[in-house]
């Protein structure tokens, strides 16, 4: 694990320059552009799922669950 | 076993469909160039100049069956209609707010008979009802802070979350890091399994603490890693739940919520300890094959001090089907986990301290498959279409839906 961080590390150092990003802009390249359905899925884990919560989601608290 | 699965053969089947089928050479797509690119990239979002920003409204659907794998004792037969608001908007080139409003209309098997005993809200479904409130402030252009302040509340339960972060980009915005610090204290009316309500109402607090690491990594990829504390203190049980305490020397019972179900033995509230802490690692990371196809594999571990521990793997394939026009997301997620330490599906003879039968607190395994549809209208109106189908082991198979439209100006 800390092998595979020192490695994004060593990537993220060299840099990827502004006009390189342009693939990032692409639709199908967004982290969760979908608000509704990130509030959806965070809420189903969280309600049936013992360790409350999905990718990228604090656990707990807050849960009118069903 | 393989007509039980098939909603996750049919996925499987069609995401290589979709990979042999749609390759990119279906369309001519060329490569944007930079100023393409800032065009693009500006268009959806508007950047972050005032007067502009985004509305989504979604409604979604969550069903659950139960075949009795699970807890033997309770039909946990369940669906959820949720429509959900999310808006943001810039105020000022530097000052932005974003809010989420949902309701919730959620019909049981134990809230149908729970309504028999006379005790209950009186309604044949469960309502549910949240708000949030948020706004950033840019500080510089690499700088961010905020804030958010969130309520829910159903029949029997309410909740006030308060949260902030700072957000700071590094590198060239190559790396951006992010903390979150979140509250939430809430107020349980204590509604037992029988109807009664004698006990009054308690409270539980939340803190929870996450850091957050967006990560470019090379022109084609990208990632992002977190971890997560979070520790609670108060009443966490779940009120109305039960346990089954069978002894073949005491009558014979029905625990009425599932009427097939007939044992010799009494119920006893379900209890559970007054704090938990919980911590989790998670991190996904995608990367553009080409510009009609990309890949994102996702992961997240967690423990907690309840004896929970559990493992999430989540694959996904994104292609556009028809040039900026349609695109289709297919989704895998396998998750397992172990169970509490004081979670059984029978006791027998004593009455443990702690003792839970929530079928959610047990060990189980859950396979779930999803696809999703993206029409874009314009660069500013999108309508999404979702399907999900999840298969568990304990016989809480799921199925999800949504449909949703989103519009920046």
């Amino acid at each position: 694990m800390l092998l595979f961080v020192a490695a994004l590390g060593s990537f993220g150092c060299r840099g990827v320059e502004y006009h390189q990003k342009q693939r990032f802009s692409n639709a199908i390249m967004l982290f969760d552009p979908d608000g509704s359905e990130v509030h959806f899925l965070q809420k189903t884990y969280y309600s049936r799922e013992g360790s409350a919560g999905g990718i990228g989601s604090t656990a707990g608290g807050g849960c009118g669950c069903y | 076993m393989l007509l039980k699965s098939w909603p996750v053969t049919f996925a499987l089947v069609l995401l290589a469909s979709l990979t042999v089928l749609v390759p990119g050479s279906l369309f001519a797509w060329q490569e944007k160039n930079a100023e393409e690119v800032l065009e693009s990239s500006q268009s959806p979002d508007f950047s972050s100049e005032a007067g502009h920003g985004s509305v989504s409204f979604g409604l979604n659907y969550y069903g659950n069956g139960d075949n009795g794998d699970g807890n033997p004792f309770l039909d946990e037969t369940l669906t959820d209609l949720e429509p959900v608001i999310i808006f943001d908007y810039n105020v000022t080139d530097r000052f932005s707010i974003n809010g989420t409003l949902s309701y919730d209309y959620v019909s049981s098997a134990s809230i149908e008979r729970l309504e028999n005993l006379g005790h209950q809200s009186g309604a044949t479904g469960d309502f549910y009802y949240g708000a949030s409130l948020g706004g950033t402030y840019k500080l510089n252009p690499d700088l961010r802070i905020g804030g958010n302040l969130s309520f829910s509340t159903e029949y029997d339960y309410n909740s006030i979350g308060l949260g902030g972060f700072v957000a700071r980009d590094l590198n060239n915005k190559n790396t951006t890091l992010k903390l979150n610090v979140n509250a939430f204290q809430d107020s349980i009316d204590i509604i037992r399994w029988n109807g009664i309500q004698n006990e009054g109402t308690d409270d539980r607090t939340t803190l929870s603490l996450t850091g957050n690491w967006y990560q470019i990594i090379t022109p084609s990829t990208h990632s992002e890693f977190g971890i997560s504390a979070t520790h609670q203190t108060g009443f966490l049980e779940t009120a109305y739940n039960f346990a089954v305490i069978e002894d073949p020397d005491e009558d014979m019972i029905s625990t009425q919520w599932r009427l097939d179900q007939y044992v010799n033995g009494h119920i006893e509230q379900e209890e559970l300890p007054d704090t938990r802490t919980r911590g989790s690692i998670f991190g996904r990371v995608r990367t553009s094959l080409s510009p009609a196809t990309s890949v994102e594999l996702g992961g997240r571990l967690y423990a907690d001090s309840w004896g929970i521990s559990s493992v999430t793997i989540e694959p996904r394939l994104y292609q556009w089907l028809i040039e900026d026009k349609l695109s289709a997301r297919l989704r895998y997620r396998f998750y397992t986990q172990t169970a509490a330490d004081d979670y059984s599906d029978h006791f027998n003879l004593v009455t443990p301290e702690f003792r839970t039968q929530d079928s959610d607190l047990g060990d189980f395994n859950a396979n779930g498959a999803g696809l999703k549809f993206s029409w874009y209208f314009s660069k500013s109106l999108r309508f999404d279409l979702s399907g999900d189908y999840i298969q568990r082991s304990d016989g809480i198979d799921q199925v999800l839906g949504a449909v949703g439209f989103n519009w920046s100006f």
